[in-house]
């Protein structure tokens, strides 16, 4: 081995304690960097997949002028899906569906609360949004009776459970009042904020008898990947009349937007954290310098050069940063990895805070995790080193720079 | 060719009130084999003097050559490779690297000066000729006072310079290990014919050498050469 890298190695083996004090810094900063930034990721990742598996899926229609936020879910205007789009969305896409959103108000006895209700078709909805998530206390709905789902803060403030008959009363789509009694199937819990908050699901039958809609307020459509939604939005909206398209990137923008404010704060909790293990380390080795003041004229002395002696403290910084950001990147690592195959549910959580959906196409996962990328990890590493080369430069040009005269006395 | 040769010399520490003329025109030639010793009074600039000879330190006036080659011009790391491969150290305190054994530490005089081969059993003969046989696995702290400074003599004799300097080398030593200590580097010096230059404030050490070189305010006043002694 080199001798530098071995008189390092020796060196730091010196005060264990302090070199393992050292690194902690370190070995922290890089962790935190890595779990945060898969935090992050992981998050991206979440809003994309709820709103993929919510109420957008890759690409999303509606009719020009209908609000994509609260509650406010008019009838008075639906999509029209003639033959050159359903030739289109049959050729190109992996699957499509329509829904009809709309607000009605739920009774059952003395409570009543209003609810976002989603009229869908039972063939074509889990081709577009998966289900896989989702659970049921009960069933889903016969597609030919008078059959809902409804969420669970629904079914509690309601006091509702399967077979419970209650009222939905709504305004339909030609303007007059109509109410229609129903039947609970089940009670659904899709870990998906946009669905579960005041959550109801109508089979599309049912919601066409209670609304009077006959076509979709939006439609659906699942690609073979998410890239693909920013080429295939214009050539829905060139054949949907009346209609604006949105591809999921551009649903969750506003979402998205917020996630670069997380990033920035990692950045600067990460910047300090590494700030702080860079003068903790450059104190160390200043001081560790100052210590071996008679052994670097020793060293001098028995012929090493300046640069060497610059070399061997830069080496004792590396192996430090070294070891650390390996330790850091491990740790943060396996965290991640854990994390992002044992996701934590804050569905209760959010459902006693009242949260979830509150009628907004927005949607995010109850199902907080993260997305591991080893290149973070690969990063974090080279990061870790170049710090630690840089806080141990200062102390190895101080150690260098001693007069061997005068150091070998010292 | 002399082994070391300073022709006017000059130094001098700090400026204006504090200065300190610490050398005044020294002249001093240093002969191949010679057992030479520096004594003084302190401040005389024994250790300057040293510093100088050792290559450790430049003159502020006059020339110095090693082996005939004039160091005034060179480079610090031109110096570090003449100090790594013709000079050898023996400090007062010994200096051993206190996390290597000792015989890495007789191993290291011969990686800085450049030899690769063989370090390990060049290492082990020269702590046997000192009479470390079976100690070179030990650490510093794990030695006497005196068998560190024989450490220090085979980590300065391995490399086989032309010349090696010693400060000291019995000041931090009890008489006994003292006397071990300058009789090994007498035997060295005899059997091996290495130049030896030392200070030193001890009459049992100068009465050992074979020349002495007396200093007083930076200046030589007398430079006694004698006969061998056994």
């Amino acid at each position: 081995m080199n001798l530098i890298a071995r008189l390092a190695l020796k060196n730091l083996t010196r005060n264990r304690r302090r070199t393992a004090l050292t690194m902690i810094s370190i070995i922290a900063g890089i962790g935190i960097m890595i779990v945060g930034q898969a935090f992050i990721a992981g998050t991206e990742e979440n809003i994309f997949v709820s709103a993929e598996e919510g109420v957008v899926g890759h690409v999303l229609a509606r009719p020009e002028g209908y609000p994509s936020q609260g509650l406010n879910a008019p009838l008075d205007r639906l999509l029209t899906i003639g033959p050159e789009a359903r030739a289109l969305l049959d050729a190109q896409t992996v699957a499509w569906t329509g829904r009809v959103q709309f607000a009605p108000t739920a009774v059952h006895g003395a409570e009543s609360v209003r609810v976002r209700a989603f009229g869908y078709e039972p063939d074509r909805d889990p081709r577009v949004f998966s289900r896989e998530r989702w659970s049921i206390d009960g069933r889903y709905p016969n597609p030919e009776a008078d059959e809902v789902t409804v969420s669970r803060s629904v079914a509690r403030l309601l006091q509702l459970k399967p077979g419970d008959r209650f009222v939905l009363q709504v305004r339909t789509h030609h303007g007059a009042l109509n109410a229609l009694e129903v039947a609970v199937s089940g009670i659904l819990t899709t870990g998906n904020t946009a669905l579960d908050g005041l959550g109801l699901f109508a089979p599309m039958a049912l919601t066409t008898r209670l609304t009077g809609a006959d076509a979709p307020t939006h439609l659906s459509v699942k690609l073979a990947r998410r890239a693909l939604a920013t080429d295939f939005k214009p050539r829905l909206l060139a054949v949907l009349q009346g209609a604006e398209v949105s591809t999921v990137q551009e649903e969750t923008a506003e979402l998205i937007s917020l996630q670069a404010v997380r990033r920035k704060s990692l950045d600067v909790l990460v910047f300090i954290l590494l700030a702080l293990a860079a003068f903790g380390m450059a104190n160390t080795f200043l001081m560790a310098a100052y210590e071996r003041t008679r052994e670097v004229g020793t060293l001098r002395a028995m012929g090493m050069t300046e640069g060497s002696v610059t070399a061997l403290f830069v080496t004792e910084g590396s192996i430090v940063g070294l070891v650390g950001s390996l330790l850091g990147a491990a740790w943060g690592s396996a965290l991640a990895l854990w994390w992002s195959v044992h996701p934590l549910d804050i569905s209760e959580a959010l459902q006693r805070s009242g949260t979830t959906g509150s009628g907004t196409s927005m949607a995010f996962s109850a199902l907080i995790y993260t997305a591991f990328d080893p290149a973070v990890a690969g990063l974090g590493v080279a990061l870790g080193l170049a710090v630690a080369m840089a806080s141990s430069w200062y102390p190895a040009r101080v150690a260098s720079a001693l007069r061997p005269s005068d150091a070998v006395r010292a | 060719m002399s082994i070391c040769e300073l022709k006017n010399v000059c130094r001098t520490y700090g400026s204006g009130a504090g200065k300190v003329e610490a050398l005044k025109h020294v002249s001093l030639t240093i002969e191949p084999g010679e057992f030479t010793v520096l004594c003084g009074p302190s401040g005389s600039g024994k250790t300057t003097l040293l510093n100088q000879v050792g290559l450790l330190d430049v003159p502020d006036e006059g020339t110095l050559s090693v082996d005939g080659q004039l160091v005034g011009g060179l480079s610090s790391g031109e110096l570090s490779k003449v100090r790594g491969q013709k000079i050898g150290f023996i400090f007062q305190s010994f200096n051993l690297i206190p996390v290597l054994t000792a015989v890495e530490n007789v191993e290291l005089a011969l990686q800085l000066a450049g030899r690769e081969g063989g370090e390990r059993v060049a290492a082990e003969a020269v702590l046997e000729q000192v009479g470390l046989a079976g100690l070179g696995h030990r650490r510093p702290n794990e030695l006497s006072g005196g068998q560190q400074q024989r450490v220090a003599i085979a980590r300065a004799l391995v490399k086989k310079p032309l010349l090696v300097i010693a400060d000291e080398p019995t000041a931090n030593l009890d008489s006994e290990n003292g006397e071990a200590v300058l009789s090994t580097m007498q035997r060295l010096n005899r059997e091996f014919g290495t130049t030896f230059v030392f200070s030193s404030h001890d009459a049992m050490v100068v009465a050992h050498a074979r020349r002495v070189v007396t200093l007083r305010d930076g200046a030589i006043v007398s430079d006694e050469r004698r006969a061998a002694t056994s």
